[in-house]
């Protein structure tokens, strides 16, 4: 038995052919990546405005603004993306809202960044000592100016790995526009393995594409650090 | 309640509640048993056994789960037909790979947050590497190891769905594949679409479970550090 085993192998191993995978389908992958980022950078975009405003709302305990909020963010965390995402494009028509699948796709991905970066934001701002606030306030400056001025630039970068660390999950929940049916590159790389049957070749690619573009974000939280690191902590 | 509603709640919570009950279960159980032992290991200071460990934990760290999924469902039969697993297996073999790095992880830094006296306190009472860490370390690190554990298993809880995609009938499943049978004409359906409701409900479910375990997150991180 472990002979018949190891023939099946190897005969996979000899009709495994990466490279003319890539290159019969090399048109349609690049597109789907480039879906793929266009769909990330429209809701990193929306999350990172999402949570710097909410962030700040509640690390500023502002009325109304902050109970919503928080209704909002235990919502997003305490139902998983895929049934949001049901429910934006499944559900919402019988109310009749009819979402396209380009928007639903950056739109689930944009609300769940959003509440997830709000509680990186507001944990940032939270964490700037209450007395350099009340410096800003002696030094004359309104309480916009000094949440600009002051709890913006130390409370975002106190927050920054935590939302980049948000930023790499929405890139990797992208992948869940398959179920949409959104032409993205698992949406793409599984169709097409499923027309050729080349299933380890679109595997293969969808692995290295997605570790490449995660492990790059992850690289760059570390460069960010220590470029805008705060100075006492150089 | 309308009479549509009551078959619908009955399959979602009698057939879909307990196949995602049981594919966390499995999960949380496997991730962890394989997550501490990988991160314990993580602390040794051979390079040898590091880096295929490390490899591991970025690799499935790093992978969308889905992607993970689908390596484990359409890839593993690919490469030998044995390897063939029903999808509800499949996820849950899945969300172990991502899982157990996750854990690793935790652990790693856990075992390393323990004061190194503990160690030569240990080794001074005879024990060995293994008895030492069973004994003395991982008993301490486990304190520190219990609020991500219960976020992993929130996590794992959610991620269970990601079966759904592949046909298995967990909750979402269940949901959908009622909503789309009431779609039908009598007797199968009642020619109704009821997605929203029905979606809603799901979503209600996980919430009712996931809720109380971020709360208890929450409140282990405060309590024990």
């Amino acid at each position: 038995m472990p002979t018949a085993l190891l023939r099946l192998s190897m005969d996979l191993v000899a009709a495994y052919d990466l490279w003319a995978f890539v290159s019969e389908n090399w048109r349609e992958l690049l597109d789907a990546l480039l879906n793929t980022l266009k769909v990330s950078l429209i809701a990193i975009a929306g999350a990172f405005a999402i949570g710097l405003v909410l962030g700040a709302a509640r690390a500023h305990r502002i009325p109304v603004v902050s109970q919503v909020t928080a209704v909002y963010v235990e919502i997003i965390r305490n139902t998983p993306i895929l049934v949001q995402i049901f429910m934006l494009f499944f559900a919402l028509p019988q109310v009749g809202i009819r979402l396209d699948a380009f928007t639903t796709a950056w739109l689930s991905v944009m609300l769940w960044g959003g509440a997830f970066n709000s509680e990186n934001f507001r944990a940032g701002f939270e964490a700037v000592p209450e007395r350099y606030r009340e410096a800003g306030l002696a030094l004359g400056f309104g309480r916009f100016a000094t949440f600009l001025n002051v709890t913006l630039p130390i409370g975002g970068r106190i927050s920054l790995p935590s939302s980049i660390n948000t930023y790499i999950s929405v890139v990797k929940n992208t992948s869940l526009m398959y179920v949409i049916g959104y032409p993205e590159l698992t949406t793409t790389a599984i169709n097409i393995a499923n027309l050729t049957l080349e299933t380890l070749e679109a595997l293969t690619v969808l692995g290295i594409v997605y570790l490449t573009l995660v492990w790059g974000l992850s690289a760059s939280i570390r460069l960010v650090e220590s470029r805008l690191a705060l100075p006492e902590e150089r | 309640m309308p009479d549509w509603a009551e078959p619908v709640i009955r399959y979602i919570l009698e057939v879909g509640l307990p196949a995602t009950l049981r594919v966390s279960a499995i999960a949380v159980v496997g991730s962890t048993a394989i997550g501490i032992v990988l991160g314990t290991l993580l602390t040794v200071h051979s390079t040898l056994l590091r880096a295929p460990i490390r490899a591991y934990l970025e690799v499935f760290r790093g992978l969308p789960i889905l992607v993970t999924v689908f390596m484990v469902y359409f890839g593993l039969p690919a490469i030998n037909s044995s390897l063939e697993f029903g999808p509800l297996t499949a996820t849950a073999i899945a969300l172990i790979l991502w899982g157990s790095a996750q854990v690793a992880e935790a652990t790693r830094g856990a075992v390393q947050s323990i004061p190194r006296e503990q160690h030569e306190a240990a080794a001074a009472l005879g024990f060995g590497w293994v008895g030492r860490h069973r004994s003395v370390i991982l008993p301490q690190a486990l304190r520190r190891l219990l609020p991500p554990l219960v976020n992993l298993l929130v996590n794992i809880i959610q991620n269970s769905t990601l079966a759904a995609v592949i046909g298995g009938i967990e909750l979402l499943q269940a949901g959908k594949s009622q909503s789309e049978r009431l779609t039908f004409y009598p007797p199968a359906g009642i020619g109704e679409i009821h997605a929203f409701e029905i979606f809603a409900f799901i979503a209600l479910v996980f919430f009712l479970i996931s809720f109380p375990l971020t709360r208890l997150a929450a409140y282990l991180e405060k309590r024990l550090v």
